[in-house]
């Protein structure tokens, strides 16, 4: 079916699972995705024979090849997929997971990612930063000719593009690090532990002008781990199963740029007023719901413009209106969209987003102590690329 | 050898006639033969009709600031001396848009949409690096 119904709640998440997060972990990645499996096959109630897929996000060097960690676990897999050292693949990794489970190629896939972002920081800009020269910089938009590097410096470079067009400020844009550390405070596995004030974000240095360090996600190893397998098997696990009810994929081209959203008109986009069509949002068609129906909404924030751009390619609000449409706790827990309620990459850990997706699913359980969302029954994983998926209970 | 510290272009085949040409002090961009399309970065087909038929053709120079950063901090320890230094995004009348450096500019004073032209920076005997100027 066009609309992609027929995979409609039919998988779902069973098991999670999290290392311990931290500035810069003793284990290596291998040492921490292998705890937090372990943590998963606990929480499901599954040995790791159950375990016939393996969706890696983020292999060598910042986290774990599939086939070191199938052989270390003593894991026998029969489907495997792998992303390389993008965080922004958590989505795509999901949703081959769940495609894997609803053709029958696999009856239970390990999601897995574990990095040490702190072993290879040399890869985030800077001499070592080989991507620089990735075909002519890509949508990158790094160029080492002219000092141009590390991945903040893109999302600056959106940032400014987006202050310029729609007069939003850097003051404006500190609600959503400020609305995360909030949450983070809340959250007793998160990192960052004291308020951050406004004037401590306007205060704090430059990480790529116009981004200050509290726009930017931290710098953390640790690992995650989500078990996807049919909905009728996930009944009978430990934990209600969270049915994964609609999916889109990631978008690439022309109109498409690393840390934007199309229509901003950076690097080769085009300028123009840009809503999102039908297809920008086959995810909500899919799932049979409408933006109105998310209790709570997860992103990936490495860095704080990000949050502004996946309100717009989601159509919670219009192009432009993010800087307003943020303010006032909107996006705070209690407000009308809470978003990132573990803290995020921003102030909990820097897990490439799958922290975000662990905490999705304890929402949707009911497990998320102080930080619960009353009575939440759907919750949207959605980046500013495009992809998404939604979970319901 | 030059004492030019800082990254160099990596030439390939796709953007070689763009390095060849800068060392002359010509901006020049892919044109499509086939449907008229001018695109950058250099690349081996048209991303409009995927014809591989074009020419070099030469650009005005002219051009606004779309958007821009400060770095603070020189991760490239070549840029140290200059920090805090602005990488631009320019818009070409002709539509691509380059990442490049201002010439002359303080970071203070650069705004979007300021009009920029390309001069030619002789960095070794091989490279001139293109980088911008503010418009007479």
């Amino acid at each position: 079916m066009a609309d992609g119904a027929t995979i409609r709640d039919r998988t779902a998440v069973s098991g999670i699972g999290v290392s311990r997060f931290a500035f810069a972990a003793e284990e290596t990645p291998l040492g921490l995705a292998a705890e937090a499996f372990k943590a998963a096959l606990v929480d499901a109630g599954l040995t790791k024979d159950a375990v016939d897929g393996l969706a890696i996000n983020i292999g060598w060097p910042l986290g774990v090849d599939y086939d070191r960690f199938a052989e270390t676990l003593g894991l026998r897999i029969r489907f495997v997929e792998q992303a390389w050292t993008h965080g922004r693949f958590a989505g795509p990794t999901l949703q081959a997971a769940a495609m894997a489970i609803h053709t029958g190629l696999a009856t239970c896939v390990a999601c897995l990612c574990g990095v040490s972002f702190t072993r290879e920081r040399q890869l985030l800009g800077g001499p070592g930063d080989f991507e620089g020269t990735r075909e002519e910089g890509g949508t990158h938009q790094e160029n080492p000719v002219y000092g141009m590097t590390a991945p903040a410096a893109g999302a600056a470079l959106a940032a400014q593009r987006y202050f310029a067009l729609y007069g939003a400020t850097s003051q404006e844009l500190a609600a959503v690090p400020i609305a995360f550390r909030k949450h983070a405070l809340l959250n007793p596995g998160a990192l960052m532990k004291k308020p951050l004030s406004l004037e401590e974000h306007q205060r704090s240095r430059w990480i790529v002008e116009p981004l200050h360090l509290f726009d930017c996600c931290l710098v953390t190893d640790g690992a995650a781990c989500v078990l996807v397998t049919s909905a009728e098997r996930s009944r009978d696990r430990r934990k209600p199963p969270v049915l994964i009810a609609g999916m889109q994929g990631l978008r690439a081209g022309r109109d498409d740029v690393l840390f934007g959203r199309p229509g901003l008109g950076l690097w080769q986009q085009r300028t123009f007023r840009w809503t999102p069509a039908d297809d920008d949002l086959l995810v909500y068609r899919m799932a049979s719901l409408t933006q109105r129906d998310v209790g709570a909404l997860y992103t990936y924030d490495a860095f704080s413009p990000l949050v502004w751009f996946v309100l717009e390619r989601f159509g919670f609000c219009g192009p432009g209106e993010a800087a307003k449409w943020t303010q006032g706790g909107r996006i705070e827990l209690g407000g009308e969209l809470p978003m990132n309620t573990s803290g995020g990459l921003l102030s909990e850990a820097h897990v490439s987003g799958w922290n975000s997706i662990v905490e999705l699913v304890r929402q949707l359980r009911g497990e998320a102590g102080p930080r619960q969302v009353p009575g939440i029954q759907v919750a949207q994983w959605a980046t500013a690329w495009g992809d998404s998926l939604i979970f319901r209970r | 050898m030059s004492g030019y510290a800082k990254p160099l272009p990596r030439i390939t085949p796709d953007n070689g006639p763009f390095w060849e040409a800068a060392r002359r002090h010509e901006l020049r961009l892919q044109r499509c033969l086939a449907c008229g399309q001018v695109w950058y970065p250099p690349a081996p087909v048209c991303p409009g009709c995927l014809s591989d038929r074009h020419q070099w053709a030469p650009m005005s120079g002219r051009g606004t600031v779309s958007s821009f950063v400060v770095f603070h901090k020189a991760w490239f320890p070549a840029f140290a001396s200059e920090t805090p230094y602005a990488v631009v995004q320019v818009e070409l009348e002709e539509g691509p848009r380059l990442t490049a450096n201002l010439v002359d500019v303080p970071p203070g004073e650069i705004r979007v949409g300021m009009p920029v032209t390309v001069v030619f920076d002789d960095v070794t005997p091989e490279i001139s690096i293109p980088r911008f100027r503010r418009a007479p």
